[in-house]
């Protein structure tokens, strides 16, 4: 007679657990793709970038790019560099309403609640930890620095220390020795990518790579005109922007390419309504506010959200094409033109709003906060004075990841609304 | 001459506003349930019937609140803020420059210019701390009906301070309260200080040098939070007569 182990019932109960939040989050992601996929301005050619967000998963990526992948924490690391040893960079994030549920227990109540979806969604993911070559973490907020501790403690995931290489980021922008070391931390990032991928830095291939990006940056300025004048609505632009790290930047740029000429045909928004989105960033599908924004009539022509328009730092300039010209170009634009919130010496972030270029385009200025967002939170209270002496009304919104306040900010942005018309 | 109807749909109440010119003529309240639409109508219906007024002089039907948009009759819809600055901007003719107002489920402070126009503004996240709901339990625990609270917090001691403002710790708070021996008179008064403070708390830094803070929604009737607030602002809090009806009347001005 054969006997055969009774399941553990704690494995049982978790097993149960991943497959009820699994089942929630697949809807979701549905029910989103489904919303986008019914809209009046939705067209053919913005299909890509919806079947690219239903499977931004690690094993659909590495399929869709043939590319291994190196998992990557915020926006400092130069993404140039891993295409010029032709690794696909793959920005961890999660904008999933269920999946913090997964990592709930073992972390503090109040924290960055993308972090903690994220966490959850690495769960649902078989074989998540070794879909990736390479783990590149920067030191930005206290979240991001503890998150190799809590992907540990949360989801029982430790990365190899080999394969994990962390950015110090000097939280000074503005100051010589500041900029030397950042210029080290990019060399250093350098070397370990030699390491992992066992090639040598060619600068032929990092001006390659450069190229590719400044052509995806340049068909992505086009797009950001056509929403400065309020062509392209925020659903759109956020999904076309959230894509970018799940597929080639190659594929990317062909398929935004493809549909600029969507946007360009549009008609125009009247005037009024037009406003700067700022804040804590916002991940498919957790696309609530930009809804509810849309249906309160304020139209989003700019943002410097890192998970939309400050995804892209915009293309290097290039007047020296050795290794160290190129590489000191890049550290440059990846933390002199970083506004992430976590640097000290962070003004530019209100110039970047008042900027004539773009201020000319909107009346007032949207801060949305995730609750546990700590650097942003308080960059919401020291940017509203100086936004409002420009004569920008500002609006500060804290939510979560929860559809149940829906109600609650409508009512604050149709408000904001008639604020604006006043 | 025509008439117009202001609806403010809200988390506990319906308030309806007959007005004509600029006077309110009529005004009915209803708790909030099931079937918004036909409550709102029968409101209505019940309105004109006792002025003696026909449904084809009806002008205009505007409606705000969280149930605006589940009223099928209202011609126009207007969000709570606006319309309270409409409303209670008109009411106090002309003088208000800070309003607080507290709904069922909502805490909001509006700022506005010497016209009228909002200024700034500021609203409680998903949270029914210091808002109707949160009297209201503290009632039913109490077992004391509301409109009682103003008389009673006045004999009540004055240095009793609760901590929680949180509706679910708030409870267990009082509990303990109780079975220590402190009087609900006490009790009373120091849930008047904690939500003064929860609403000092969102004013920051927007009293105005000169004119005055209103307060409305349904709680201002409560003569207790007034004297609350007034301690904790240190500023005179002007409560105008029925305030709960002051978003009615400014969605009913929004028709002009």
């Amino acid at each position: 007679m054969t006997m055969t182990a009774s399941p553990n019932p704690a494995d049982s109960r978790r097993s149960r657990l991943l497959g009820k939040v699994g089942q929630k989050d697949q809807s979701l992601h549905q029910q989103q793709i489904d919303q986008l996929r019914s809209r009046a301005d939705f067209t053919p050619e913005l299909d890509y970038f919806l079947q690219v967000m239903e499977n931004p998963w690690p094993a659909a990526v590495s399929e869709r790019t043939g590319r291994p992948l190196a998992a990557i924490l915020c926006l400092q690391a130069p993404l140039e560099l891993f295409q010029a040893f032709g690794w696909q960079p793959f920005k961890i994030y999660s904008g999933s309403y269920v999946t913090g549920r997964l990592a709930a227990n073992d972390l503090p109540a109040i924290m960055c609640p993308m972090l903690r979806s994220a966490l959850g969604a690495m769960q649902l993911q078989s074989g998540f930890l070794s879909s990736f070559r390479a783990w590149v973490l920067p030191t930005t907020c206290d979240w991001v620095v503890k998150f190799t501790e809590m992907m540990k403690i949360s989801a029982g995931l430790a990365i190899e220390e080999t394969s994990l290489h962390r950015l110090e980021l000097p939280h000074l922008k503005d100051q010589d020795d500041s900029r030397e070391r950042w210029l080290e931390e990019i060399y250093k990032l350098k070397k370990f990518l030699e390491k992992m991928t066992g090639r040598v830095l060619k600068p032929g291939k990092l001006r390659e790579a450069l190229e590719t990006y400044q052509r995806a940056y340049a068909v992505l300025s086009r797009l950001t005109e056509l929403r400065r004048q309020g062509a392209v609505p925020a659903v759109w632009f956020t999904s076309i922007a959230n894509s970018f790290f799940y597929d080639t930047a190659e594929n990317w740029t062909a398929a935004v390419a493809r549909a600029l000429p969507a946007f360009e045909g549009r008609p125009r928004p009247g005037a009024g309504g037009r406003v700067f989105l700022a804040g804590s960033p916002i991940f498919f599908p957790n696309f609530k506010l930009l809804e509810l924004m849309e249906e309160a009539g304020l139209t989003v022509v700019a943002d410097d959200l890192c998970s939309s328009e400050r995804l892209f730092p915009g293309a290097v300039n290039i007047s020296d094409h050795s290794e160290f010209g190129l590489l000191s170009a890049l550290a440059e634009r990846y933390h002199q033109g970083c506004l992430c919130p976590t640097f000290a010496d962070n003004d530019r972030r209100v110039n970047n709003i008042i900027n004539p270029a773009k201020r000319e385009y909107f009346e007032g200025v949207v801060f949305q906060v995730l609750k546990g967002c700590h650097p942003y939170d308080l960059e919401s209270f020291s940017l509203a004075g100086p936004l409002q002496a420009e004569g920008l009304k500002f609006l500060r919104l804290e939510t979560d990841y929860t559809a149940e306040d829906s109600q609650n900010l409508l009512t604050r942005l149709e408000a904001y609304r008639h604020h604006l018309e006043a | 001459m025509d008439i117009k109807i202001g609806l403010d749909l809200g988390s506990t109440a319906i308030k309806m506003v007959v007005v004509e010119g600029d006077q309110i003529i009529g005004r009915r309240v209803a708790p909030t349930s099931p079937g918004q639409d036909a409550l709102a109508q029968k409101l209505i219906d019940g309105a004109l019937a006792e002025l003696g007024r026909k449904p084809a002089e009806i002008r205009g039907v505007a409606s705000t609140g969280y149930g605006k948009k589940l009223f099928t009759g209202a011609g126009m819809n207007i969000d709570e803020i606006s319309a309270n600055a409409l409303g209670l901007f008109r009411l106090s003719g002309g003088q208000a420059r800070t309003i607080i107002n507290i709904g069922g489920q909502d805490l909001k402070v509006l700022n506005l210019s010497e016209a009228g126009k909002i200024t700034d503004f500021r609203m409680n996240d998903k949270c029914a701390a210091g808002t109707g709901r949160f009297f209201e339990l503290v009632a039913r625990l109490l077992d004391t009906p509301l409109e009682r609270f103003g008389e009673l917090s006045r004999a009540g001691a004055p240095d009793l301070e609760l901590n929680n403002t949180c509706v679910v710790f708030a409870e267990s708070e009082i509990v303990s309260l109780l079975a220590r021996g402190e009087s609900r008179e006490t009790i009373i008064r120091g849930l008047h200080g904690s939500v003064a403070r929860r609403v000092a708390g969102m004013v920051h830094h927007q009293l105005p040098d000169d004119g005055a803070v209103y307060l409305d929604g349904g709680p201002a009737n409560n003569p207790g939070l007034k004297a609350a607030l007034e301690d904790e602002l240190m500023v005179e809090v002007k409560v105008l007569a029925e305030p709960q009806f002051t978003v009615a009347y400014g969605a009913a001005l929004a028709l002009s």
